[in-house]
């Protein structure tokens, strides 16, 4: 690198700079997302168009991967299972989640953050050790039901909430609360505590104050609150393996299979590009969404 | 005058020992295998007697050997440690080469079982020597069964609905099924033969509680739950059971179970075929077969007692891994067997 590279456009007479420090300085902040976000992203989208041909990728184009897919019901209907699944994730943790955030919020404030922190604290938690923490709880031998038979609710052990759709809903639900918690109290902090006075002064009950300024006012958070447990729950594909028993199939595990022995990882990228394509019009719906409502 | 023509001999023998023993340096095994397959003492033995240094990368999966091995077609190795279905493609993308067996005196050592394996043998020559060995067994909860359970076909007992571990992989699964059903190669099956497996697994589902990944994974659940029974990855998980507590033991059903060998192979593009043939060799030993049984619990292919004192004396029941005739077709077979709803 010569000293030209580093002068801020401070340059000799006559003598023009090889580069200029901004233009260097835009080019790193450029090259950085092109290399590490771009590339490898634009190689993953070209491999779902490609072919295994005798142990080896073959970069030919073709569409055959996406046709194998959407012409084989079964890979449909786990695709559509997995949707399900994902939105009574997100509809769950939309529910839970406000609840948690609005009652922090009507908290004293001096309580907001210290409340916060204890609700984001599982995501300092490996996801696998809280995986492996909640089967131990919910399991026959477990936590929850030695509770519930030391006090006499039940007779003996149940199978009732692990390996089941329950399980896969209550693990996916506490693994993903924290992000939707955190945006949704985001919002309802940025409520100036003026409009509540004012609805409170012109004759508004509790309720009319929460159901005309409150909720539309954190809207927004609340759909980003569900967006991200929805996005994450379309992905995931150790949870439900982990506790679903034989009922946690999901799309998630659908793409990993195809790596390891059966070396397919062009059907592999294919797969991983519905997953994104669909993430982003989940992304793009919850945007629609909150700019009608900031229009209102 | 005989001053300088004396320090010069000296400078010149100086270069030349120099250069001699820069070359002896640059002597250098390089070895790809699994943890605890070239520990530390036997690698030091081997550098003392034959002056080479060994230079060990260690890999976590044989995808990983693949991606190795083929991005640079072999050269970034000498000697690499595979499981016997790998061969095929190994072999059919040239990335190794036969054994010479006169460089092999120790070759002799190897156990009958272990003297002719059809998956390492290509052309009528032998690839590589079996080193380490072990099954994918059944294993049982001793409450359950006082007496081992001698076949299968207990994973489908509607006695044991709800109580029943599988493993989350399609070959294993695929494999063992067709053993059950007594076809004639569980790695080689018929359209007939498919469709009677994805039958005989759906009928398993009903009694599944699980499908496990992962050695973990497996223990983790037959310890939390009341699990009678389990497809075993292998032998280290019943260890693993009674240190949670679980009254746990294994059995090779009289269908058979499968096994799997890891042998030692040469590199096609290695760069001293005497050295990889030599670290070979010395990994045939007798007492190397002795040191992998006491210290990891897998089976050896050279020391017979030592198998018998940590019970592995049923290599003769296994049938060893083979390259399965179509990985995809069982990939996505096991993936319908999967999200197929059960009642």
């Amino acid at each position: 690198m010569t000293d030209d590279s580093l002068s801020i456009g401070i340059s000799a007479p006559g003598r023009k700079p090889v580069f200029n420090g901004p233009a260097l300085f835009w080019f790193v902040i450029c090259a950085l997302p092109v290399v590490a976000v771009c590339l490898p992203l634009g190689l993953f989208l070209a491999t779902g168009f490609w072919h295994v041909d005798n142990g080896t990728m073959v970069p030919a184009l073709s569409l055959d991967n996406y046709v194998n897919f959407f012409s084989n019901p079964t890979y449909v209907s786990v695709l559509l299972q997995t949707l399900t699944l994902a939105a009574e994730v997100a509809a769950g943790n939309m529910l839970i989640g406000f609840g948690i955030a609005y009652f922090i919020w009507r908290c004293p404030p001096v309580w907001h953050f210290p409340l916060l922190v204890l609700g984001t604290i599982p995501l300092l938690m490996s996801y696998i050790i809280k995986l492996y923490a909640l089967r131990s709880i919910l399991g026959n031998n477990g936590f929850l039901n030695q509770a519930l038979v030391a006090v006499g609710l039940f007779d003996k052990a149940s199978d009732l909430f692990l390996f089941n759709q329950t399980s896969i809903l209550i693990t996916m639900g506490i693994i993903y609360l924290p992000f939707s918690i955190l945006p949704i109290y985001l919002t309802l902090e940025r409520i100036p505590l003026s409009l509540l006075h004012a609805s409170a002064d012109l004759g508004g009950s509790a309720w009319q104050t929460f159901r005309h300024v409150t909720l539309p006012c954190s809207l927004p958070g609340t759909v980003v609150g569900g967006m991200f447990s929805l996005i994450l729950a379309l992905g995931d594909f150790v949870t439900p393996q982990m506790v679903g028993g034989v009922k946690g199939f999901t799309f998630g595990r659908l793409i990993w299979s195809q790596f390891g022995m059966a070396f397919d990882w062009p059907f592999g990228a294919a797969m991983a590009t519905i997953l994104l394509v669909l993430s982003i019009g989940v992304i793009v719906i919850a945007g629609a969404i909150i700019k009608r409502t900031e229009a209102i | 005058m005989k001053n300088r023509l004396a320090s010069l001999i000296a400078s010149a023998a100086l270069t030349a020992v120099v250069a001699f023993s820069a070359s002896a340096r640059a002597e250098e095994l390089r070895i790809l295998t699994w943890e605890g397959y070239a520990d530390d003492q036997w690698v030091k033995e081997f550098e003392k007697q034959t002056g080479a240094t060994v230079k060990i990368s260690y890999t976590g999966s044989v995808d990983e050997i693949f991606a190795k091995m083929e991005g640079s077609k072999g050269a970034d190795f000498d000697v690499v440690a595979i499981e016997t279905s790998s061969y095929k493609r190994l072999y059919e993308q040239k990335l190794i080469q036969p054994l010479d067996l006169a460089k092999l005196p120790n070759y002799k050592n190897l156990s009958d079982v272990f003297q002719h394996i059809d998956s390492i043998q290509f052309d009528g020559k032998p690839y590589a020597a079996p080193y380490a060995w072990g099954s994918l067994p059944l294993i049982y909860d001793k409450k359950a069964f006082p007496t081992p359970p001698d076949s299968w076909a207990v994973l489908w007992d509607p006695q044991y609905a709800g109580h029943v571990l599988a493993m989350d992989d399609a070959n294993n699964e695929i494999s063992t099924a067709a053993m059950v059903l007594g076809f004639k190669n569980p790695f080689n099956l018929s359209d007939a033969e498919f469709a009677a497996v994805k039958k005989k697994l759906l009928e398993q589902k009903a009694n599944v509680l699980s499908y496990y990944a992962g050695f973990d994974d497996g223990i983790s659940i037959f310890a939390q739950n009341d699990v009678s029974l389990m497809f075993s990855m292998g032998e280290p998980q019943v260890g693993m059971l009674q240190k949670k507590g679980v009254d746990a033991a294994m059995t090779i059903p009289k269908e058979g179970a499968i096994g799997w060998i890891d042998c030692w192979t040469i590199s096609s593009a290695t760069k001293n075929v005497e050295l990889a043939h030599k670290w070979i060799d010395f990994m045939l030993e007798k007492r190397v077969g002795t040191y992998i049984s006491t210290q990891t619990g897998y089976g050896n292919t050279t020391d017979p007692e030592a198998n018998q004192k940590i019970g592995l004396t049923y290599a003769d029941k296994l049938v060893f891994f083979q390259p399965p005739e179509d990985p995809k077709r069982r990939v996505a077979l096991w993936n319908e067997i999967k999200a197929t709803p059960v009642q």
